[in-house]
Order: C-alpha cells, then structure tokens, then sequence
C-alpha cells in the first residue's frame, strides 16, 4: 500500500522523486546520528562529569594518591618550673612496599640489608619482602645511626638493583623521659602508638597526642611519584604541652627520703607520699615507691622478676602482667587504707565545730573503754588519765576519741565524714581514683562509730586524707586536687589554665585556726615531737593503722600502716604532706617512728626549698647552718680574720702562706661557730680522719665530740633539749677530711609511741 | 494490480535511468584524475570555492580535528609512552608521520574522480575479503588477529572492510536504484555481503567491527532505497532476539561476558575488577574532568591507570582534561563535520557520489557515537577507535583517504550548486 502510494506521487512530482526520499531519509540518518546520537553521547558525558563527578572523582583521587600519615609529636610534660618530666623526641620508621619487587634478588639483597641494620630475623624480613602489599612496617622507632644506614642501603639498593622505591623511612617519635622514675605513677608511659597509658599520659592523652598530618603525593599506578608537582600536605599538629604542678624539685626530695624509708623500714607494700599546697589543692609531690623507669615500663624489678621465673610456666605470664599492673599502680590514689590516729584530726575539727569540745572538756582514760559490749583498747594499755581536748588530741588517746565520736553522734559523723569529701572521689586529674570502703546508710553501729572516730575499720584514699588534712588547715575548704596547672598549645600559646576548685568549707575558719593551733602545739611539745622541723611551725599528726583482714607479711604480730600526716607553718598552712608506709617490717611499725622522721627530713629541705619563712627559737638559733665563705687565696692571717667574721673557728693545716683550699667549700651549710679548715699546702690536703659515732648523743654532745675531730655537724630534725640524735649520713669509721660536714639527725628521745 | 505496477515501474525506471543511471561507458571516457589544467580551461580554478574547488569548510573542519586530535594525543599518550618506550615522543612522532601520510592521501584523493571507483568497487570488496582471510591466517595477538603487520604500520582489514562495504553499497544502490525496493536486490545482498563479512570478523574475532559493518550495511541500503519495511522486519527480529535473551536470563549473562559491560564500578570479584579496569578508570577520568576539566596536560588518569590511553579510550582522557564543556565542544565539531559532509553529498550531481559521500562521513557520525558510549560504559568495551583522536597508522590514513574522497565528490557538488 505504502509502494502504491509512492508510486502515485512519485507520478505526481516525477522529478522530484527519488532524490525526495533520498533527502528524506538524510534526514532521518542525520537525526539518528546527530539528535539521538550525539546528544545521548553529550548527555552521558554530561551524566558521568557534573552528576557523578564528584564520586568518581573522589575513586580517582582515591587510586591515584598516595596517603602518608606524618605522626604527630607528642606534647612535652613539663614539671611546675618548666623543667622537661616527658618529651617526644625524632625517630624513624622502616616501612616498604614489596609489591614493587621484581624478582628474587632484589628481595634478598633488601631483606639482607635490612636484617642487618636493623638486627632482625633474615627469614623474617624476607617474608615480608614477598608480601603483596604496598605497605609494610619493617621496623618503628629506628634511631639517626640506623637511619643513616637504611638510607645508604636505598641508595645501593636503587643504584644496585634498581629496586630504591622500595623502602622508605617515614617519620616517628619516641618518647623519653629524662627523669626516668621520677613522679612516675603521676606521668605514667605510653605505648608502643604512643598511646597514652597510665598516669597524666593516659589522662590527658587528646591533648598530648595532636592530630596526626598526612602527606599527599600522586602516584601513578606503579606507586612511583608522577612526573609533575602534585603534593599536599596536612600539617601535623603536634599535641599540647602540659605543665603539671609537680615541682620536680620537691618531688626528688620526697622520693629521695621515701625511698630511705623502705630501706630503713623494711617496707613490704611501697609507701606514699603526696604534698599538697593548702590552698589551691595543687598536687607539688606525689610519689609511689617503688615506682619504676618510664623509659623502660615493662622492665619488673629484679626480685620480683626471680620470683615469677622460679614460678612454674604456665603461671608465669599471669604473675608478670599482675606484677607490671602492681608495680604501675599509683598507690596514692589507686588503693585505699585505714587512716588511723591521723583521721583524729577530722574528728576533732569536727567537735570544735558543732560545739561539743572546748579547751576545758576533759576526757578520761583507762587504758579501755567498753562500747556495746566491746571492750577497745588505747595503744597506752596503762591509760591516759584525765586529759583536756588538746591533750587527748597530743596523746593520740582512743578512748577520749571514742567519747568526742558520741559527743559528735553518728548523723553528724557521717554528714562531716561526706562534708570532708571521703565519699567520693576527689575528683583528681589522674586514673585510677579509688572510692572509699564507709558504712552504708543505716548500718552503722555504735562500735563502729566508736573505732570509726579514731581512723579504723574504714578506708579511704591517701588523696582523700591528704585533702581532708588541706581543708582542715586552709580554713575549711574541701579542695579539689590537681596535678596539671596549665595546658599550652605547641606554640605556647595558654590552652587551658587550671584554677583551683573549692568544693565547699566543711568547717569554719575559726575551728581550721584553732585546729592549726592544737595540731602545731602537739608537734612541738607533745607526743608527736617527732614531726618537728627547726626552724618552722609544723602542724601534723602522726597514725599507725592496723590492716584488719590482711595476712600477716610484716615481722609483728599484725601488719600496719605507718603514716604521718601534717602541714606547714602551722600558723599560716601553705604546704600539706601525708606520709605513709604500707607495711613495715623493720624495727619499728609506728608512725611516729618510721613516717614521721621522713617527714621531718622532706620538710626540713622542702620549706626552706619553698623559701618558707624560718622561726627560729633562741635555742635552735644556736645550731641554725651558716654558708661557708670563700677564704682561698688570702694569706693565712687574712683567711683566718675572714673566717671569724663570718662566725667560724678555723686550723690552719700546712706550711704555705697562702690558702690553696678549704674545708667546708665555698657556701656549703655549717652551724655558727663550726670549724673551717683552711690548707695552705697540697700535702696537708690529704689528711684524713675517721668519722666518730654520732648517734645517741644530745646536741651538745655532738658538737663537742664532732669539734674534737675537727669536723663540722650540721643538725637535722629537732635539735632542742630533750632529744638524742638517731642518724649520721656519714657512716662510723669513715675517712674524711678535716672540716667535713656531717648531717646528724635527732628526734625526741622521750617519745611516748602514740600510735 | 500486477501488470500496472510493473508498467509503472517501467516508466518510473526510464526517467531514473536518464536522470541517475551511471553510463560504463561514460566512466571509460573520463580520466582518472581530473588535471587542473583542464579545469583552468574551463573555469578559473578554484581550490576552495564554489565550482571544481573542495568544499573549504569541511576541510577546515578536518583540519581542526586533526590538530585537536593530534595535541590530545601526544597529551594522552605521553606518560604512557614514557613507561612503556622509553620515549614520550613515541607515539607523536609516529602518528605525525601517519598524519602526514594521511594528508597527502587526502589532497591525492580530493584530485581523484571518485567516478573511477565505481569501476573498482567490487574489487575493492574482493581486497577487503582477501585482507579478512589473510589476518586469520597470520598468528595474531592473544588469539586476537586483527592486524595484518605492513613494517611501519599495521593495516587493520576491518578498517578496509567498512569502506569496501560503504564504497560496494553505494555502487550498487546507485546500480540498482530502480530495483532496490526489490528485496532481492536489497536484503539478498545486504545479507550475503554483511553475512561473509561478519563470519570473517567472527572468526578474528571484531565484534564491535561486526556491529559497525552492520550499522553501515543498514545506513546504505536505508539511503540507498530499501524498503523501509525491511527495516522494520529487521528491527523487530533483533529486538525479538534480545527479548527471549532478556526472558531467558541470557542477556545479563552475554552482558557480564562481554568484558563487565556497565559493571566497571561494581566490585562483584577480583577477576571482573580486572577486567573492567580500563573501562573503570575511562569513568574515573570522565568524572575527574567535572566541568571544566583538569587544564590540558593534567590529566592524572594517563599515567597508568588508563591503559593504552591514546587508543580507544582517547576521548576519557580528552574529557579528564578539557571538562564536559571541551569535550562537548569537540563533539559539536564533529557533528559540524557529519552535518557537512552529509549536507555537501546531497549536492553531489550524481546518486554514486550522494551515497558515497553520505556512507563516509555517517561512519565518522557513527564511529564518534560508539566511541563515546564505550567509554562511558553504555556499550561494552570492544575496540571502536576515535577518528582523527586516536592513535593508529591503517586506520587514520585510511581515514584522511576517505575524507579526499569526500573532498573530491565535494568539488561536483559545487559545482552543481553553481
């Protein structure tokens, strides 16, 4: 039909015909290649670069870059004076990519060279290098020398075997602390990512780490770089610095003597020691011995070690990770203890508070007292008498204590034990805070008031007590302890600035000013003489605290705790240390006699270290050190004139006419009227003396013995009447020079063992 | 009815005969090149202008194309041509001497009466027959043999056989006019040419020659003056076909074999990742371009990731760098160039040349078209070149010869319109 109807209008317009329909068809043929054509080929492209674009961009982007990760340096950790505690210094990393190997040789050259530097397994760096992979870490934390090598090793192996693509070194850090144990359960360690793993490590971790930059390079699709520039970089921002209020000064000090301590004391489960300052409730100290090196955490002391390697196999490494997470324990925050006689501070100032003492209460003592049936005995088993408030509190008596708890009732016992902060956490800046072991509401009984009111069958943190103590010296206020002051950014620039953080005031000033009273004057005069520093008005009580439930480690019957815990001057508190020694099993248990000369010995250098004004007594002004002076080069009548001036008596050794040396050196601490031996020839240089015995004379005593030797005797700890010295630091028998120094120790030598 | 139609045709033919029938003899007569000195004779000759001249606007636009087609080359080719030979130049500098075969070619041609091929086209069909046997008996790449080796190229017979075919059906259609309605003059051929040359393509195998070759086969009968019922029967038997491939499932199946077709993003397993490669990094660079495009020379995609990016997938390239916007324009070009050529043929003062003129330049139309849709993934990954983009000595001469042959029917076409 269609052909018939062609045919009759190809009659029609005969002319026209076929070159009509060729034209026609053209048509067709070009709508069909140009419209439908062309234009689906414009809209698929069209489809494919704007609505797509971006995807199948980002795959491209995806394949055609090579991601480096540049790590971040760490933040550095700073002591309160600026002082580096943990820093984060260069290192390299070996990684390659051993799908870029082509045959054999290459592998084997690379996996030789680089077992060789590097010190590892042949066969295990050789099985790396037949991996299909394009990144594989060699080895981390290579130093500069290591470093050198491996570059040397790229250049032989490119110029060699034309494989030098293969092995790159990308940076890294590696963490150092400089101080090696020092404060170590306060910074803690990181991890093989320097990840933060104990201690402000852990804790401030997102600061300290940073954000980790990336290095962007084109590559094409054999890894190579392209010929032409097409590299970005993200900056790594390095981590933050952080300032801690640790002064590392105060800190050796403590750790110094803490460490003296558990020698001295057989200390059988480590000892604490934190100071704080009063009034901002910034942590100055804070020591755990033993602690162990940052440098090398996973290193168990060698005892410890003996012990699990004599353990058999299969029990070994749970021994060792129970150790290591032992020995990293920050014991002052971590694990809790029974106060004992030091909580007796807190039940007074609670007393004082509510009313119920004054200075005329009297208490009395029979050596026990019977609570409900329960007979509890003092630690004076022949009783203390009759004693006033400030008595009861000086002689660390029991049963007045028990009798001030009843005064005080349980609610309110309970209302200021929370007021004080014991039931909670204190909230400081450091994992691993432990919560308190208290009564629950409603179960406590009358016995338990009773013991509760001297310290025992409760236990709270040494970082509860220590703040308890704070409040009760600054007036009241509950603080918050903190161990980091400030927080920078890698420029300096102040990120966060820590402000001191009162919780609430639990007792007046009032009560605070009276408790700094009676707790100073039991230092000075009472039982706990053995807390007194020349020189400064030290407040503090000393505590022996039994382990109830324990076994039995120590050499006495029952296991203790040893603490002290006070505060200076007492008339304006500005430094609070407590104490304490879990354990001891040396000669002695109480806290008078094993924390309390530690503490006498910390704060005998930590308040002159703080320039804490010194108030001497007229008689400790007698024993007060003076600096030495410079007498070399003078003639020996000049040295000697010199000498007297300053207040010292001098011999004179040799045969010379002028001074070539001295005994004591230039500014070295000796008492007025101590003895400077001036040399004036090289021979009389090596004259020597043995050191006497110094231990169990009086003062006096020790001067005149020390002055017949011709050697010098610096007084540490109290040096009034009635006290015998108890330490030389220069042993009996030694060979010292004329004029040498030697500290002596004293402590009361009538000391009533108040617990 | 009968009868009267055929004595209708009778004298429907007649008046075809002497308005479009090519005389033997006539062709016998004329010389194989038109001299310039006898066009002077006539006319004052004209190079590129109206009357004897070549058409200037569709050798201008040639020229474009080849200029843009040759720097996108040297830009898409050069990495690749530094890790592979050495030398970033390699394919430059080959392609410039093709170019330069190609152009003379070109200029030899525009002075050749493409009446002389009338004469030839059966034989020329013979050669392309000869060439597709021969590669299958030469050993071949792979198991692929689609190249005959000719020292400073490869002649790719395919390439022979798509003229041959557009030159044999333009022949024959402007022969048989008259009787191309008749199926037997139409289909019988289309299926008989068609048919042996696919069966030779088959057996190489050149699938995406094979689709071409019956694309042009269609397009010249179509414009040659086939029934369009024909068409229609055809359309409805492949679309048919492609039904019960759908219904069977069989589709899908034939759809992953064919090299991952419009699967290049679709992680299904490690061998098909593989496989589809280059068709995945011919996206990534497509969408890379965005818009406006890396800049020229930024391609990053060329630097391996696309593999053999100065062949095939060219234009992938082309639009990483140039944007959707350059590569529309060059598409613009190009379809300026079908327009053109197309429009330019359709003035030639004979059916031979309108068809001829026709069949060439639809082929660059149609050769544009699948490229594109292979590189975007709309069609499998089978090997269609660019014309004047891509990289390739046989078929860029080839190419350039054909376009003097349009050149050449666009001198009588001028002068017709004169």
């Amino acid at each position: 039909m269609e052909n018939n109807g062609n045919i009759r209008k190809n009659s029609k317009k005969a002319a026209k015909g076929p070159n009509q329909r060729l034209r026609q068809r053209t048509a067709v043929l070009i709508i069909l290649i140009l419209v439908v054509g062309f234009g689906a080929a414009i809209a698929r492209l069209g489809y494919l670069t704007i609505v797509q674009g971006s995807s199948l961009q980002e795959a491209a982007v995806g394949q055609q870059l090579k991601d480096t990760t540049i790590p971040a340096k760490r933040g550095t950790i700073y002591d309160a004076n600026g002082k580096v505690l943990a820093e984060s210094a260069s290192v390299w990393q070996v990684v390659m990519a051993p799908i870029y190997f082509e045959n054999d040789e290459q592998r084997k050259a690379a996996a030789e060279g680089l077992s060789e530097i590097l010190g590892l397994d042949y066969d295990n760096v050789y099985e790396k290098t037949t991996q299909e992979s394009y990144y594989v870490v060699v080895k981390r934390k290579i130093e500069v020398e290591a470093r050198d090598k491996v570059l040397e090793l790229i250049d032989t192996l490119s110029e060699k075997y034309d494989c030098g693509n293969v092995i790159q070194l990308l940076d890294d850090y590696k963490r150092y602390y400089p101080q090696n144990d020092l404060a170590s359960c306060v910074i803690g360690f990181t991890g093989s990512d320097e990840q933060g793993l104990e201690g402000v490590e852990y804790q401030y971790d997102d600061y300290l780490s940073g954000t980790p930059g990336r290095i962007v390079t084109a590559k094409n699709a054999r890894g190579t770089d392209m010929p032409f520039q097409y590299e970005q970089n993200v900056e790594a921002e390095d981590g933050n610095n952080i300032y801690l209020t640790i002064d590392e000064t105060v800190q050796s000090i403590c750790e110094k003597y803490m460490k003296q301590g558990i020698v001295d004391n057989n200390v059988l489960n480590r000892g604490v020691c934190i100071a704080m300052d009063v009034n901002t409730g910034a942590i100055l100290a804070m020591v755990t011995v033993d602690g162990y090196d940052l440098n090398d955490p996973y290193t168990l002391p060698k005892e410890t070690q003996k012990k699990i390697d004599a353990l058999a196999k299969d029990k070994q490494a749970q021994a060792e990770s129970e150790a290591l997470s032992a020995m990293w324990r920050n014991k002052a925050i971590t694990d809790t203890y029974m106060p004992g006689s030091v909580f007796k501070m807190c039940t007074a100032s609670m007393a004082l508070e509510e009313g119920k003492v004054n200075d005329n209460s009297t208490f009395t003592c029979g050596g026990s007292m019977v609570v409900s049936d329960k007979t509890i005995h003092c630690h004076a088993l022949g009783g203390h008498g009759t004693q006033n408030f400030v008595q009861a509190i000086c002689n660390s008596c029991n049963p007045a204590f028990i009798q001030i708890g009843q005064l005080i009732g349980m609610n309110k016992f309970c209302q200021y034990y929370q007021g004080f902060g014991f039931s909670q956490k204190t909230g400081i800046d450091l994992p691993g805070e432990a919560e308190d072991s208290f009564w629950a509401e409603g179960t406590m009984t009358d016995v338990d008031l009773a013991v509760a009111s001297f310290g025992q069958n409760f236990s709270i943190t040494p970082i509860q007590m220590i703040t308890a103590c704070a409040a009760v010296a600054n007036g009241g206020y509950v603080l918050q302890p903190y161990v980091v002051s400030k927080i920078t950014d890698s420029d300096g620039n102040v990120i966060k600035n820590v402000e001191k953080k009162v919780k609430r005031q639990v007792i007046s000033k009032e009560t605070s000013d009276k408790m700094n009273e009676i707790l100073g004057y039991n230092t000075s005069t009472a039982g706990a003489t053995a807390g007194y520093v020349a020189g400064y008005k030290v407040a503090g009580k000393t505590g022996t605290s039994e382990k109830i439930g324990s076994k039995v480690e120590s050499t006495f019957s029952e296991d203790y705790i040893a603490s002290f815990c006070g505060y200076a001057p007492a008339d304006d508190p500005q430094i609070a240390m407590l104490v304490f020694f879990d354990t001891p099993s040396g000669d002695a248990y109480y806290g008078s006699q094993v924390a309390s000369p530690v503490f006498i010995n910390i704060m005998s250098e930590v308040l002159p270290y703080l320039e804490i004004k010194t108030e001497y007594t007229d008689s400790e002004l007698e024993y007060v050190d003076v600096s030495a002076g410079d007498y070399t080069g003078m003639t020996v009548s000049e040295a000697e004139t010199a000498a007297q001036n300053d207040g010292f008596t001098t011999t004179v050794k040799g045969e010379g006419d002028k001074v070539i040396a001295q005994i004591p050196s230039v500014s070295s601490k000796i008492p007025t009227g101590g003895n400077v031996v001036l040399y004036t020839d090289d021979t009389s240089k090596s004259e020597t003396v043995m050191v006497p015995n110094l231990v169990g004379y009086s003062a006096s005593e020790v001067n005149s013995v020390a002055s017949s030797y011709g050697l010098n005797v610096s007084f540490s700890g109290a040096s009034d009447t009635g006290v015998v010295s108890t330490s030389q630091d220069i042993a009996e028998g030694t060979s010292v020079s004329p004029g040498t120094v030697i500290t002596v120790t004293f402590s009361s030598s009538t000391t009533t063992f108040n617990d | 009815m009968a009868p009267n139609k055929r004595m209708m045709l009778k004298a429907d033919i007649n008046r075809i005969y002497d308005d479009e029938y090519y005389s033997e003899q006539k062709i016998k007569q004329e010389k194989f090149f038109v001299r310039p000195s006898r066009q002077r004779k006539m006319k004052k000759t004209k190079w590129f202008a109206i009357g004897m001249g070549i058409d200037l606007p569709f050798c201008i636009i040639i020229l474009i194309l080849l200029t843009i087609g040759t720097i996108m080359m040297f830009s898409a080719s050069y990495a690749f041509s530094y890790y592979t030979q050495g030398d970033s130049y390699y394919f430059l500098t080959r392609q410039l001497i093709f170019i330069a075969i190609g152009l003379a070619a070109m200029v030899v041609m525009s002075f050749f009466n493409y009446n002389k091929l009338h004469k030839i086209a059966p034989i020329v069909l013979g050669i392309s027959y000869l060439a597709l046997m021969i590669v299958l008996i030469l050993p071949g790449d792979n198991g692929v043999k689609r190249w005959i080796p000719l020292g400073l190229f490869n002649v790719q017979p395919s390439e022979i056989a798509k003229f041959a075919i557009i030159l044999f059906f333009a022949h024959w259609a402007s022969k048989y006019y008259n009787k191309m309605q008749f199926a037997r003059y139409s289909v019988l051929p289309g299926v008989i040419v068609f048919g042996t040359t696919a069966l030779l393509l088959f057996l190489e195998p050149h699938y995406s020659g094979i689709v071409i070759l019956g694309i042009l086969t269609v397009l010249m009968l179509y414009i040659g003056g086939m029934k369009t019922k024909y068409l229609f029967i055809g359309f409805v038997l492949m679309v048919g076909v492609v039904l019960i491939l759908a219904m069977t499932g069989g589709l899908s199946y034939a759809m992953s074999r064919m090299d991952g077709w419009g699967q290049a993003l679709i992680y299904t397993d490690e061998d098909m990742w593989q496989t589809t490669w280059q068709t995945r990094n011919s996206l990534y660079a497509i969408g890379s371009g965005g818009l406006w495009g890396l800049g020229l020379g930024q391609s990053r995609q060329k630097y391996l990731y696309l593999p053999e990016p100065q062949n095939d997938f060219i234009f992938a390239i082309v639009v990483e760098e140039l944007g959707f916007i350059g590569a529309t324009m060059i598409l613009l070009i190009f379809a300026l160039l079908v327009w053109r050529g197309i429009t330019l043929s359709l003035r030639a003062k004979d059916k031979f040349g309108k068809l001829l003129g026709i069949g060439l330049t639809s082929q660059i139309g149609i050769q544009v078209v699948l490229n594109i849709l292979v590189i975007t993934d709309w069609l499998p990954n089978t090997g269609i070149s660019l014309p004047f983009f891509s990289y390739g000595g046989s078929s860029l001469i080839m190419l350039l010869a054909q376009m003097g042959i349009v050149l050449s029917i666009s001198r009588t076409a001028n002068i017709e319109r004169q």
